[in-house]
């Protein structure tokens, strides 16, 4: 209950946004850091092609936007639905993984919210 | 076991798919339209809602295949020689205190927020 959202629209883009799935610790240690794009890279090679992938991470001082979020960019707005469909819902660490898209302008602006 | 001197590396992807288990009503493609607050009270309410399934079901969703969990810590066992650290302990503690993390980032953003009945905050020690 409260999970269920009514019919609402999404738009899917390019741009696979995945939540819910690092946090701000995981982010911050270098090799774990690395470990998790290789993860996330190569679950995402199965979808599609991955163009570029983004995964801000914390700075000291420094308010970064999109801390906590990953950011896929796939060359078919298909590869990112399917990507969005098999990922959503899966764990990863534990946690449970949540997709949605941002528009691919605001990503290559590095609007990252 | 190590092969040719490399670290086999596991992925921290799990096989389960929760929402295609249904273990929670949850809807894993979010609308294009929801505000960062409104998604933010959604992923807190999920990671409540999961924590809430595998305590309620002891569903912790470790491997049964050892080979496919991460190693155990040392074991500490109590004075009468039981173990103290156990995996279900383990598991347990770990998303109790996740709910008890959401639960209160969720009531800073809601007020209103119901706490799940079963729900108890940890004691909290005593510091002069």
């Amino acid at each position: 209950p409260g999970l269920q959202m009514s019919q609402q629209q999404i738009n899917p883009t390019r741009i696979l946004v995945l939540l819910n799935m690092v946090t701000k610790d995981d982010l911050t240690d270098s090799d774990e850091y690395a470990d998790i794009l290789d993860d996330i890279r190569e679950e995402c090679r199965k979808y599609g092609n991955v163009e570029s992938l983004q995964i801000p991470r914390p700075l000291p001082d420094l308010d970064v936007p999109g801390v906590g979020k990953v950011f896929v960019e796939f060359s078919s707005v298909d590869s990112a639905m399917t990507a969005a469909k098999a990922i959503g819902g899966r764990t990863f660490a534990g946690r449970v993984t949540i997709s949605s898209y941002l528009d691919e302008s605001k990503y290559f602006a590095g609007q990252f919210q | 076991e190590p092969q040719e001197g490399k670290r086999r590396k596991r992925s921290r992807f799990g096989e389960e798919n929760i929402a295609e288990r249904n273990l929670i009503g949850a809807q894993t493609v979010l609308p294009s339209n929801m505000t960062p607050l409104q998604q933010q009270c959604y992923i807190l309410h999920l990671r409540i809602e999961d924590a809430n399934m595998r305590l309620r079901t002891g569903r912790f969703g470790y491997s049964d295949d050892p080979s496919k969990r991460s190693p155990s810590p040392e074991p500490v066992y109590n004075g009468e020689g039981k173990r103290l650290n156990t995996r279900e302990y383990r598991y347990r503690k770990k998303y109790e205190d996740d709910r008890h993390e959401a639960i209160q980032e969720m009531i800073k953003l809601n007020p209103n927020y119901h706490v799940p009945p079963d729900y108890r905050p940890p004691v909290q020690k005593l510091e002069d």
